[in-house]
């Protein structure tokens, strides 16, 4: 086992490979006669053998060393004559130029350096005459710098001179005014009041008919539909099947018997035989809403796990795929840790503080509606709730929440519950900072001895930086104990995006050491679809966190939690 | 009267006896030989699917590991996380012929709910192992992962023989079976509260919800279980460190009772 991750070495892959088949290899024979026993009670010598591919790979990997530089004498410039190298001042351009390439200078402007300024060569000139050959490299860079400078000076004189003509130009041409008080229309008008409303506007030779109407077959006055492009593409499918149709033909008897010892006999499987399934199952993964990418990844890999299995009697590789394809869905939905808020809210009530629940999601997913079902819910249970009106933007949001307020309590009345209110709305209007308001509310609800406070957040795109930047500033000041993620089961490939860019944010703008991502999510709208349940897989496997409720519908009874084998079921459904 | 219209036909049948007509009698003898292979098949199924497994269940770094290699080989050896079952038969010391199969799983979180999957219609009986020195730190865990053991529906059909080994005990701090099982009780009492009140499945109807454990008014104890439950106290190291032998009597003796 090997974790790439903390040391990024590139033959770490390639290592375990050879050091899994040289101790399969090696050992074979414990192995497969005396099994787990033979693991047990064997001794493994195996250090030599591990150290000495792991130096193997090591060298493999080495990178090459660093060309060594070359000594002066074997440079070219040790060989030519002192004679080229003399500058004297008012040398001919030429050969300045060749004296500049021999010494490997980058700087071009041959004619800069025609006429090396009279200011620099005064003190150039002791040192140009005296030792030709210990050019040292600090003072051809010195040289160079004030030729770069000279030059510099020269342009500056050039563009100092150069605005002077335009200006004079400029005053040839009229001034225009563009005070608005005093527009002159007339001025302004430059339409030849002659030409205006008739027929001869426009210069004849201007204007083409046939480019400017374009098809000339057509029938005047007919509104044509918009062209398909289909019929190329049914000509190239009709191309490519052609030729398959007689490879099939060919293959029909070879293919018969293979099919036949491929029932019985056992088969190891190889990727030229999965590969047709795989991409059946892929098209029928992404039909049914799964993120494309995902649904690629996927089929990876499970064509990564099965290579090379040997496949038993009267399996075929369809149901061996099919199989393997449902296991693996059902691991992603089945959550590493399952989130039980019930039993954390106790954990809470114990510690005599409020268990905060945050609800971040894109515009129009039902974050409002959800938080309604998901505070019905509590109160069933016997916990209070404090709603938190943290969305501060959308209008009529937190009248939405006050509706539920009064419609909760109603339905469970402060007598039923020990003459204590089991909702409240704790909202400060709107225009207001949101993080604020949630530490408002959490300090309120820890004072007033509220088990649960649910925050509602306003709805954001995922690329809309600054919201996000508030979002993740809420999260990270006011540390909820869970924060949910509400996505509804309609989305397709945008599931992959809102998902990563929410955690990206919420990850980047955290000051802690472990910042504070996505905790769970909350699926909803799933009475829309049928059995198109992609959604639920694709937001799984990106966040790897488990889906906490499932929304289907919109009283307050419509909240469900996940069933990982009944979605897999559906979604395998033919 | 009757007699002499079965004659007949006796008499027709003991001429296609003595006269064999091969097609008749080739076809007579495939059937028999069908029939005799199906209920060949169906007894060496009814041998296969009898349950000879006993499972090691636990968290990570519980000493599943240790304890599997010290009970089949009597020595100590460096485990890692397992990332895969590994299973090998074993036999009890005092009687030759009674043996079992041991299967130690992998208790990491995202292996153990797949490979518990795979095994548990095997499962005879089910060693359930315990860190007693970090039990205090993971008891959630432990409940929760002894309650998902516990509802599921193969087990409470089969009621497989449970045993709760509470390991490392050679440690100082290790807590004894008794608190162990109180601290259970209890936690999975709150439990079965908490996720009885989750939110139905979405086929609510056909699953029927997570199964009820125990009895509902009173608290929960083990021996509202189907299953036989037992706390033994174990330790796969030793109390003399690697050299010495592992100090599981108890264990043994209840593996030798199931076997």
């Amino acid at each position: 086992v090997g974790f790439q991750k903390i040391l990024t070495l590139t033959y770490v892959d390639k290592l375990i490979d050879d050091v899994h088949k040289e101790f399969r290899d090696k050992y074979r024979n414990e192995f497969q006669q005396k099994g787990t026993l033979g693991l047990l009670n064997g001794t493994f010598d195996f250090k030599d053998d591990f150290m000495r591919l792991l130096r193997d790979a090591e060298e493999s990997s080495k990178v090459r060393a660093p060309t060594v530089m070359k000594t002066f004498e074997q440079s070219l410039k040790s060989q030519k004559t002192v004679k080229c190298m003399i500058e004297t001042r008012g040398e001919k351009p030429k050969e300045k130029v060749k004296n500049k390439k021999n010494k490997g200078s980058k700087k071009e402007g041959t004619e800069a350096v025609a006429a090396p300024g009279k200011a620099s060569a005064g003190d150039k000139q002791p040192s140009a005459a005296g030792d030709r050959e210990e050019l040292t490299k600090d003072e051809i860079l010195q040289k160079n710098r004030e030729e770069f400078f000279k030059r510099h000076m020269k342009a500056g004189e050039k563009s100092s001179k150069s605005p002077k003509p335009e200006a004079q130009k400029e005053k040839g041409k009229k001034p225009r005014v563009w005070d608005l008080g005093n527009s002159n229309a007339k001025v302004l008008d430059y339409s030849n009041s002659a030409t205006n409303g008739s027929a001869e506007a426009c210069p004849v030779e201007e204007f083409d008919p046939d480019t400017a109407l374009g098809d000339r077959n057509r029938e005047p006055g007919r509104l044509y539909d918009l062209e398909y492009e289909s019929d190329d593409e049914a000509e190239e499918e009709k191309v490519i099947q052609n030729p398959s149709k007689p490879s099939a033909k060919k293959g029909g008897l070879g293919g018969m018997f293979g099919m036949l010892k491929g029932l019985v006999g056992s088969k190891s499987l190889t990727r030229e035989d999965m590969d047709p399934v795989l991409e059946k199952m892929k098209d029928h993964l992404i039909a049914k809403n799964v993120a494309a990418e995902i649904a690629v990844q996927l089929c990876e890999s499970v064509a990564k796990k099965l290579e090379g299995k040997v496949m038993g009697t009267f399996t075929t590789v369809t149901s061996t795929v099919k199989q393997a394809l449902q296991e693996a869905l059902v691991q992603i939905l089945q959550p590493q840790r399952r989130v039980d808020v019930l039993r954390d809210v106790m954990d809470a009530q114990r510690h005599r503080r409020p268990y905060v629940v945050t609800f971040c999601g894109v515009n129009g997913v039902g974050k409002s509606t959800n938080l309604a079902k998901i505070s019905f819910w509590l109160i069933e249970n016997g916990f209070s709730v404090l709603i938190a009106a943290c969305d501060t933007f959308r209008a009529g949001a937190v009248e939405q929440l006050r509706t539920h307020t009064r419609r909760l309590n109603a339905l469970h009345p402060p007598e039923s519950h020990g003459g204590r209110t089991m909702v409240q709305l704790y909202e400060k209007g709107y225009g207001k900072d949101a993080a604020g308001i949630a530490m408002e509310a959490i300090s309120y609800a820890r004072n007033q001895g509220f088990d649960v406070v649910l925050v509602d957040t306003a709805g954001r795109m995922q690329d809309n930086a600054p919201l996000m930047t508030a979002l993740a500033k809420l999260i990270a000041v006011n540390a909820p104990d869970l924060v949910l993620f509400v996505g509804e089961a309609l989305v397709g490939n945008e599931a992959v995006d809102q998902l990563v860019k929410f955690n990206k944010a919420l990850a980047d703008h955290s000051m802690a050491q472990t910042p504070r991502l996505i905790d769970g999510i909350v699926l909803t709208k799933f009475d829309t679809i049928d059995d198109k349940v992609g959604a639920a897989i694709s937001m799984t496997y990106i966040t790897s966190k488990p889906i906490v409720f499932v929304g289907t519908g919109q009283t307050y009874c419509d909240l469900r939690s996940l069933n990982a084998k009944a979605v897999v079921a559906a979604l395998m459904k033919a | 009267a009757m007699a002499g219209r079965l004659e007949p036909h006796l008499e027709a049948l003991r001429r296609e006896l003595r006269a064999p007509d091969p097609a008749v009698l080739s076809v007579l003898l495939a059937l028999l030989a069908v029939a005799v292979t199906l209920l060949i098949w169906r007894f060496v199924q009814g041998r296969r699917s009898s349950r000879k497994a006993v499972l090691l269940l636990g968290l990570c770094d519980a000493g599943k590991t240790l304890l599997f290699a010290r009970l089949l080989t009597g020595k100590y050896r460096d485990t890692q996380t397992s990332i895969t079952d590994s299973s090998a038969v074993y036999r009890v010391s005092n009687n030759k012929s009674a043996n079992v199969t041991l299967i130690d799983l992998p208790g990491h979180k995202s292996l153990r709910l797949q490979f518990l999957e795979r095994f548990k219609a095997a499962a005879r009986a089910i060693v359930f192992v315990v860190d007693s020195v970090a039990f205090q730190r993971e008891v959630k865990d432990v409940a929760e992962f002894l309650y998902q053991v516990l509802v599921d529906s193969t087990v409470l059909k089969n009621a497989p023989a449970l045993l709760i080994a509470c390991n490392k005990q050679d440690v100082t701090m290790a807590k004894s079976a008794k608190l162990i099982q109180q601290q259970l009780e209890k936690e999975l009492n709150t439990l079965r509260v908490t996720r009885s009140a989750a939110p139905t499945s979405l086929d609510g109807s056909a699953t029927g919800g997570p199964a009820q454990l125990g009895k509902k008014g009173k608290d929960f104890d083990f021996s509202q279980l189907p299953m036989k439950v037992e706390f033994v106290e174990c330790s796969a190291r030793g109390s003399k460190g690697e050299e010495g032998d592992a100090d599981f009597e108890d264990l043994e003796k209840w593996l030798a009772k199931i076997a």
